[in-house]
């Protein structure tokens, strides 16, 4: 009994992608965390100057926004599922519809900062809207990187489809470590919105 | 081989961090840094108390910046050996990597020209001041370019045994971004994107610190690595 469970092997445990792609994602969401604690502490110190910017906020786009990531990354998914089939049918159009979420995301994000700025809010207005402004900025990088890193996803999705006959185990498995590491990289992007939306726009 | 004058161009980067703690921080006592909130008067004080010591301090900083040049050229070699015959990456580390030289020597020289009159108008001193510490904390262009670089000539390397590992490749991604918040400073006078604070200052220096702790090894591993394979068998 004993040596027949000494037989069954453990799993080996998978790590999506490329381990090395963890290290940027780690070390990120460790950056945004310290971001995060930082403007707690100072909301803290001036709570009633923090609610009163928040309530000027719109919270119709931060809540469309957050739909938009979720649906990109639900997209992004169901994408990486197939493409570990043999044959890849639906990734090469699942990839344009994450990054037609992400577009949608950037043009509500342009919207909204543009009425801020029209009000004669900026990022020297007071303390809450530098917050507000630095970390979606940022923020607002990383989906713009993300949606490179989607086009080259895209691509490589269109490969695939188009080699359905060459595609052995070997060829998937390549692909899936780049494909796994670009999605692990966009979840990360929809991740961080997801903790920065209630810290800005809805934190009592 | 010139195994010896890479490893003395790689121990160069340990001498600049040495020396420039020693002269930046250790003498002249720029750590913790001046707020930019401080009145002219105050900072002419600042200059009035600690004229020599900010001398002194600021010829040792001066002279360990140039020493950022031998570990850049250091780590341009393992580059160019990634990239073989047309080491665009290289040459673009290498650029950055002089003009960084260039960042690194030209706030000690405003320092310690705040320092050289300390009983002149607390406005030039207060003005000075300013100056030294926005081109000393905000310009990241360049080691921003710099990582991205080293970023991506890793990812470039599909050789077998990779010159570096991948996750260094990402690593370096991950400081140049780092680095970026340092260009908000001009913003503010107070607060965490001020260049006294915590997200501005205090993060981009303890990750430029940490790049060349982690680099250093991995540059020497590089290195011998290389003459291993150069041996004649």
């Amino acid at each position: 009994m004993n040596a027949a469970l000494q037989q069954v092997k453990k799993p080996t445990p998978h790590v999506p992608g490329e381990v090395g792609i963890w290290v940027f994602i780690l070390g990120d969401m460790v950056i945004f965390g310290l971001f995060f604690i930082v403007f707690v502490y100072y909301r803290g110190l001036n709570v009633e100057l923090y609610t009163q910017s928040q309530a000027t906020l719109n919270q119709n786009y931060g809540a469309i926004n957050t739909l938009f990531l979720l649906a990109s990354s639900w997209f992004v998914a169901m994408a990486v599922d197939d493409m570990r089939n043999k044959t890849v049918k639906l990734a090469p159009v699942f990839f344009p519809l994450a990054m037609l979420c992400g577009l949608g995301f950037g043009v509500v994000k342009i919207i909204e900062y543009s009425e801020k700025l029209g009000a004669g809010i900026t990022i020297t207005s007071n303390d809450f809207y530098m917050y507000y402004y630095i970390f979606t900025g940022l923020h607002f990088l990383h989906v713009l990187i993300g949606m490179g890193v989607l086009v080259f996803l895209w691509h490589r999705a269109r490969l695939a489809a188009k080699h359905a006959l060459t595609r052995d185990a070997a060829v998937i498995d390549k692909d899936m470590v780049l494909i796994e590491s670009g999605a692990s990289y966009w979840h990360m992007v929809d991740l961080l919105w997801i903790v920065l939306f209630p810290l800005l726009y809805l934190m009592k | 081989m010139n195994t010896k004058a890479q490893l003395f161009c790689a121990w160069c980067g340990v001498g600049f961090l040495v020396f420039f703690t020693i002269g930046w921080w250790f003498i002249a006592g720029y750590i913790p840094p001046m707020s930019p909130a401080m009145s002219a008067n105050e900072v002419a004080a600042f200059y009035q108390e600690n004229t020599g010591l900010i001398r002194l301090g600021m010829v040792i900083t001066m002279f360990s910046a140039a020493l950022s040049a031998p570990w850049v050229a250091a780590i341009a070699v393992q580059l160019k050996r990634i990239e073989g015959d047309f080491p665009a990456l290289t040459y673009a580390l290498l650029v950055a990597g002089a003009v960084g030289v260039v960042v690194l020597v030209v706030p000690p020289m405003v320092w310690t020209t705040a320092a050289f009159r300390p009983e002149r108008s607390p406005e030039l001193t207060l003005l000075l001041n300013d100056f030294a510490w926005l081109f000393f904390v905000m310009t990241f262009s360049p080691f921003f370019i710099q990582n991205l670089v080293i970023g991506l000539a890793v990812f470039s390397d599909k050789a077998d045994a990779p010159i570096f590992p991948r996750w260094v490749g990402y690593f370096n991604i991950w400081v140049a971004i780092l680095l970026i918040p340092g260009g908000l400073i001009t913003f503010f006078k107070t607060g965490p994107f001020a260049w006294d604070g915590i997200l501005a200052f205090w993060l981009p220096l303890l990750v430029f610190f940490g790049w060349f702790v982690v680099m250093f090894p991995l540059l020497l591993k590089a290195i011998k690595q290389q003459a291993l394979l150069a041996e004649p068998k």
